[in-house]
């Protein structure tokens, strides 16, 4: 099918050329521009992702496999493809890309031209990366990812944005260290890397669990692990994400730690299929990024920080749905994807908002905003209801699924402390509403006003998403039930 | 212990790839030791450095093991190419934090904490 051909190759040629197109004309002309290109180039990601899904899956087909420039029919030739998981992946990246771009209209001042230049690059790392059948390529998407965000971390020299981005680079170095001394193991045992094949010869020597296999597993474990920042790897987590430029934030809370991390996780489970350390591991992982997050968002005093370690604790959840194995699992972990997308991308807008009105995020100082700023209000407090999974909105489902995975999995205590966890998130998320914007408002906020814009648009924006997802999630269930999958 | 370390990579007894696979285990460890008990920020990035060298090491080990050598080389040809570009993001991090603080003391970056 044609059609589809140029779907899947604009993904990877569109960033290219408004890479190119950014850096062509003039500084001047450019930059009044680029921002809108940008946001232009994320809503058409968003509706190639959904044609493509339709037509994928009007076709019955499993994945669609292309290449940009050369014969993948050839003989153990590379090449790339799309499936659905890709596809949703896509969709989400068009989304936060749309809401950080949004925000950088307000939040970035300065470099605009560098900064379009390195969001163009991560989202060419991730397009890149869900779509990439072996895991050598998946790799080299990667490090495009990491080396962007290092640098759009640390591109304002800012003492904080140089300080975050340098520990995020060394432990992102050492989680490649890790990465690749697995693909070593696993290459020597298969001879290849690509998925179909590796993960063919890869069982065949599985069968026989060996030292090298438990070596491999717990070095791939290991780095996506760090990629991810899940609890005991999450110490740079907190600090690049609390540091970078709010725009920046958005964007790697929102997407660059589930692309770079979390689809990491999927591609590991499907390498060591009912290999029993897996669910383990995932397990305990996930179990320790909830309950250690949430208990060190409790304690944080910077806004940006707070939902940082909310960010670690929310990617547990995902981790327990993957953990169990279960198509029932695996679809709560990749709604819940989403649903973390739009709700941390509505917290870092606050946090945006809050600091380009009152000039502060230090909690201590901030106080009594809700009827000063009646739309962030809002918009944070249906971010907050659906992190902790309050029905009606988008969170409450997506948990749910998840929790009934692992019930159903027979992992009862996880899914028992799971559920509980939800109660420390709250407690987390209601402190943090009870600082900004209940209380007494301090005497030099008296002038402060709504935002406009831009901002505001994102704000609405999300809310809506939120809790339409809500709402509308019985027909998501009815459209899963449709395609045989619960 | 030879007999477990030949189990590692499936090889039988004792030879030069076993030694191949300790040397570059030994890097990796050297590489994280400095990264972990140096207090300067170049000694840092010459840590990453060593253990992403070794790296290498091991993954043209896997290639001269499964017979498939052509593609080993090429991916570590593609290795190095990445781990400059880091190397280079990296020094130029460290050169900017030196101009903020005056030195390339670690310890001096103490903003972000809790």
């Amino acid at each position: 099918m044609p059609i589809l051909d140029y779907i899947t190759v604009s993904f990877l040629v569109i960033p290219l050329i408004i890479l190119v197109l950014n850096n062509l004309f003039s500084k001047q002309f450019v930059e009044r521009i680029n921002f809108k290109l940008v946001g232009v180039v994320a809503i058409l990601q968003m509706a190639l992702a959904v044609a493509g899904f339709s037509l994928l899956s009007a076709a019955h087909w499993e994945d669609y496999r292309f290449s940009l420039l050369w014969d993948w029919t050839m003989e153990e030739a590379g090449y790339f493809a799309v499936n659905s998981l890709s596809l949703v992946f896509l969709f989400c990246i068009g989304f936060v890309l749309l809401v950080a771009v949004l925000v950088a209209k307000a939040t970035v001042e300065q470099r605009k031209t560098a900064f379009v230049n390195l969001v163009l690059t991560l989202l060419l790392g991730m397009n890149g990366m869900v779509m990439v059948r072996d895991l050598f390529s998946l790799y080299v998407f990667l490090e495009i990812v990491g080396i962007s965000s290092f640098v759009l971390v640390a591109l304002f020299q800012l003492e904080t944005g140089l300080e975050g981005a340098f520990k995020y680079l060394v432990m992102s170095s050492l989680a490649t260290v890790f990465i690749l001394t697995g693909l070593a193991f696993v290459f020597m045992q298969t001879g290849s890397l690509q998925y179909a094949q590796a993960w063919a010869d890869w069982l065949s020597v599985q069968g026989t669990a060996q030292l090298y296999t438990y070596l491999a597993f717990i070095l791939l474990i290991s780095g996506f692990a760090l990629k991810t920042g899940v609890v005991p790897f999450h110490s740079w987590l907190p600090d690049a994400h609390q540091s970078a430029n709010t725009a920046v934030s958005i964007l790697l809370s929102g997407i660059v730690i589930k692309v770079a991390g979390i689809y990491g996780f999927i591609v590991l489970t499907k390498l060591f299929p009912g290999f029993p350390p897996v669910a383990l591991a995932l397990r305990i992982l996930g179990l320790l990024s909830i309950v250690v997050g949430a208990l060190f968002a409790l304690r944080q005093t910077h806004f940006k920080r707070l939902v940082a370690y909310s960010s670690v604790s929310q990617m547990g959840y995902i981790l327990l749905g993957l953990s169990s194995g279960t198509t029932l699992g695996f679809l709560g972990a990749m709604v819940h994807i989403f649903n973390h997308a739009t709700f941390k991308s509505t917290l870092f807008t606050n946090a945006a908002a809050l600091s380009a009105q009152a000039g502060t995020l230090e909690l201590g100082e901030l106080g009594g905003l809700e009827k000063k700023m009646p739309v962030t209000g809002f918009s944070s407090i249906t971010a907050f209801l659906s992190t902790a999974g309050i029905p009606p909105l988008a969170g409450f489902w997506s948990k749910l699924l998840i929790i009934m995975a692992l019930w159903k999995s027979e992992a009862e205590g996880f899914a028992a402390v799971a559920l509980l966890a939800s109660i420390l998130t709250a407690a987390y998320f209601l402190r943090l509403q009870k600082k900004v914007f209940f209380g007494q408002l301090p005497e030099k906020f008296g002038a402060v006003t709504e935002i406009g814009g831009s901002v505001k648009f994102a704000e609405l924006m999300l809310s809506a998403v939120n809790i339409a997802v809500g709402v509308g999630f019985p027909l998501i269930l009815l459209f899963f039930e449709g395609r045989g999958l619960l | 212990m030879w007999f477990c370390l030949g189990s590692v990579i499936n090889l039988p007894g004792f030879g030069w790839e076993i030694m191949m696979l300790i040397i570059g285990f030994l890097l990796i460890i050297a590489g994280a030791y400095c990264i972990i008990r140096t207090y300067h920020l170049l000694k840092i990035i010459i840590g990453m450095e060593i253990a992403m060298k070794a790296v290498t090491l091991l993954i043209i080990l896997a290639g001269l093991v499964n017979g498939n050598l052509a593609l080993a080389q090429s991916f570590v040809i593609t290795i190095i190419v990445i781990e400059v570009v880091v190397a280079v993001v990296a020094a130029g991090i460290a050169v900017s934090l030196y101009k903020k603080y005056g030195s390339m003391e670690i310890r001096n970056l103490r903003k972000l904490k809790g």
